[in-house]
């Protein structure tokens, strides 16, 4: 009896260690992290002083920090703002492109290219559009409407960022649908067609539930980098989060907080606990709203 | 190949394990004590002086070398931007170079974290060497020591735009030199502009605050002072300005890039600067080079604020004789004055400002800036306070953007800015 024993105690070697390398770079890169950032938010470390544990002191002391709030707001916003024009836009856009006319492939290209440039050079490129002596404001100012102030404006200020995000953002997401929409039967299209439906009652019909799980796929993906914005609003609101810091992010409140020599790590890690579980519970709605309509 | 569970179990033990020092940092450093034989390999990292400067620091350490055999240097050089960054992962890894170019605010919490040599014990002999002032400006407050060699010294000029001080009636000669010359001038101008031409590009700073006689911190070092009566007064006052737009309205997110390029295009009519931006006028902006005034900083206390760079030695290094004697020999007097005749910085060592180069002028424009800045450098403040961090500059920011956009009163402003300074400040 022993030996049967024996073998069901025994791992086979080999699959471990085809999966090492992957173990490996997950567990320095991902897991001790994610660990490490648990266990300092319950601490008051900075960046050159060991911390104490101090419970839940940070989480208490964020409820009362103001910049917290607003970070936490604008990040919501900016998922308000953005998902849903990522969701329906790149959409559209694959409507316009999935069809094999000649020259198609240009135009892909081209929506394509924002999502390959590096967002520090189209950052610069629409601060420059936006600046009060930039091209958009010479060009409203031209036709009469005068010069707004998308860069000093709070609200102004979210709202181009988001702009940029969705631009950048349409022709990643377009290519999702574009595979989506290759799936899509022909034949039902044309049944559609037959019974007497028109463009606009196809694409609601036909098309919209046919890539109705790239939809949740995409509202899903795009509300988690949504929420978890930095680069757009810190190139075009500058790191102090634009006029008195109300167009901080909640990432930007964590890189703020937890770097430089006199970085409040702990609660930096705090912070970034919070991120984590909003972006957990984001992706469980998006999900639990899909099977809801399933079902 | 089968494998037991506890096989598995002290592989996964045996990865956890290292990962688990990570970020601990090493306290087995060397000696603190700087007597001994200059030797061994060396780190020296400085900031951003590698593009303008390389062959300098080339054959100072090829000489440094030279003078102590057994002795090496390896130079290291970080960009401008995120130095701080870079100066906190090296002290929280653990690889903080043995010899490290600084500002006063930077070697604060690196002394603060036991990082930095207390040069008054390890290298006090040297200490008459520099100017008392430019020795002290690397003291922290609440601790004994000094933690770092001055090195050079800089006002930073402030340039202005003739042509736009001209078109506003202002008489480009004369340009503002107090804060009540500058606020009345920037008024004009923004009223003969239209609100087109801003004066300022940036808000008021702490050095602001000092240069317009606020007084910054208590003598103990331990509490904030900048919301007195007379800070309230200049944050008003820049209210006024901004109403009036002689402040530019993107005021409040600038940063020093950006202010710069308005200051380019000749939406803004002065701005802060070092001597390498008159190469950037010449290049990109050619009429403003033809219409550039330079002048001093502005202040009402009489005291420009000075700018001082130092040389830290790391408290960990296994070579302290030789990262000591390479810090000093970096910021002796001689070197220092060989630095500053290929670039428009001043020494911090005693008598190097009455050396003819800074004293007398040859009718140049360039010889020009230059003993004045000399002359206004020696009875320079370093306004800057050392335990002012980034967070506390962030705070001060923020809430004197509130002030300025009329959500809340100057007093409210600067009262929440020192509380927020505060707290950081006792948090350590």
């Amino acid at each position: 009896m022993a030996a049967p024993l024996r073998i069901r105690r025994q791992l086979p070697l080999s699959p471990w260690l085809f999966a090492a390398p992957g173990l490996l770079i997950t567990g320095a890169f991902v897991l001790y992290p994610f660990v490490s950032t648990l266990v300092n938010s319950f601490t008051d470390r900075r960046t050159l002083v060991p911390g104490r544990f101090v419970g839940l002191a940070n989480f208490r002391e964020l409820l009362h920090d103001d910049m917290f709030w607003t970070g936490l707001r604008n990040s919501f916003l900016y998922v308000l703002g953005v998902v849903p024009a990522l969701v329906v836009l790149p959409l559209l856009l694959a409507l316009l492109v999935h069809k094999n006319i000649p020259g198609i492939t240009f135009f892909r290209s081209a929506f394509y290219t924002p999502v390959v440039a590096s967002i520090v050079v189209v950052g610069l490129i629409w601060v420059w559009l936006l600046d009060e002596r930039g091209l958009i404001n010479a060009l409203l100012e031209a036709i009469g409407i005068g010069r707004i102030g998308f860069l000093s404006d709070q609200w102004l200020l979210l709202l181009s960022a988001m702009a940029v995000t969705v631009w950048k953002g349409l022709g990643y997401y377009m290519i999702i649908y574009l595979a989506a929409l290759a799936n899509v039967p022909r034949e039902l299209h044309e049944a559609a067609a037959v019974d007497g439906a028109g463009p606009v009652r196809r694409f609601l019909s036909v098309t919209v539930p046919a890539v109705r799980s790239t939809m949740v796929l995409v509202a899903a993906l795009s509300s988690v980098a949504a929420f978890k914005v930095f680069s757009e609003v810190y190139l075009m609101a500058g790191p102090s989060g634009g006029p008195a810091g109300e167009d901080t992010t909640l990432v930007m409140l964590v890189q703020r907080t937890g770097t430089g020599l006199t970085g409040r790590v702990g609660y930096a890690s705090a912070l970034s606990v919070v991120v984590f579980v909003v972006t957990v519970a984001l992706m469980l709605l998006v999900l639990r709203a899909d099977r809801k309509e399933e079902s | 190949m089968p494998i037991s569970r506890r096989s598995l179990a002290a592989a996964a033990l045996a990865l956890v394990l290292p990962l688990s020092a990570c970020g601990s940092g090493g306290d087995d450093g060397g000696p603190t004590d700087a007597s001994g034989k200059v030797e061994g390999d060396i780190t020296f990292q400085t900031w951003n002086l590698r593009a303008n400067f390389k062959p300098y620091f080339e054959d100072l350490i090829a000489d440094f070398e030279h003078t102590y055999p057994g002795t090496h240097v390896k130079w290291i050089d970080q960009p401008a931007e995120g130095y701080p960054d870079k100066l906190s992962a090296d002290a929280a890894g653990g690889t903080l170079p043995d010899v490290v170019n600084v500002s006063p605010d930077l070697v604060a919490p690196l002394a603060r974290a036991g990082l930095a040599l207390d040069l008054d014990k390890a290298a006090g002999t040297y200490r008459s060497e520099y100017l008392p002032g430019a020795w002290a400006s690397h003291r922290i407050p609440g601790m004994k020591g000094t933690y770092a060699f001055p090195w050079y010294l800089n006002t930073g000029p402030l340039f202005y735009n003739k042509a736009l001080f001209e078109k506003a009636g202002l008489d480009p000669e004369q340009p503002p030199k107090t804060y009540d010359d500058l606020f009345s001038d920037a008024l004009r101008m923004a009223e003969k502009s239209d609100g087109k031409v801003a004066t300022l590009a940036n808000v008021p700073t702490i050095e602001d605050f000092g240069r317009y006689g606020v007084p910054l911190m208590n003598r103990q070092g331990t509490a904030f002072t900048f919301n007195s009566a007379k800070g309230v007064e200049l944050l008003t006052r820049y209210k006024e300005l901004y109403d009036a737009k002689a402040l530019d309205p993107q005021a409040l997110t600038a940063t020093p890039e950006s202010a710069g390029k308005k200051f380019l295009t000749g939406a803004v009519a002065m701005n802060p600067g070092s001597a390498l931006d008159l190469g950037n006028f010449k290049k990109n902006a050619p009429s403003l080079y033809r219409n550039i005034g330079i002048t001093d900083q502005i202040t009402s206390t009489g005291h420009v604020n000075m700018y001082v760079m130092g040389v830290m030695v790391n408290s960990r290094t296994r070579h302290t004789p030789a990262a000591v004697a390479f810090a000093h020999f970096v910021t002796d007097a001689r070197h220092q004055m060989s630095f500053a005749k290929k670039v428009a910085i001043f020494p911090s060592t005693a008598g190097s400002l009455d050396d003819p180069y800074f004293t007398k002028e040859d009718g140049t424009d360039e010889t020009r800036v230059r003993v004045a800045a000399a002359k206004s450098l020696k009875n320079a403040v370093n306004y800057t306070p050392v335990l002012f961090s980034d967070q506390m500059k962030t705070a001060l920011r923020n809430e004197v953007a509130k002030a300025l956009q009329g959500r809340q009163s100057p007093e409210e402003a600067l009262d929440n800015a020192v509380n927020a300074a505060d707290r950081l400040l006792r948090q350590g």
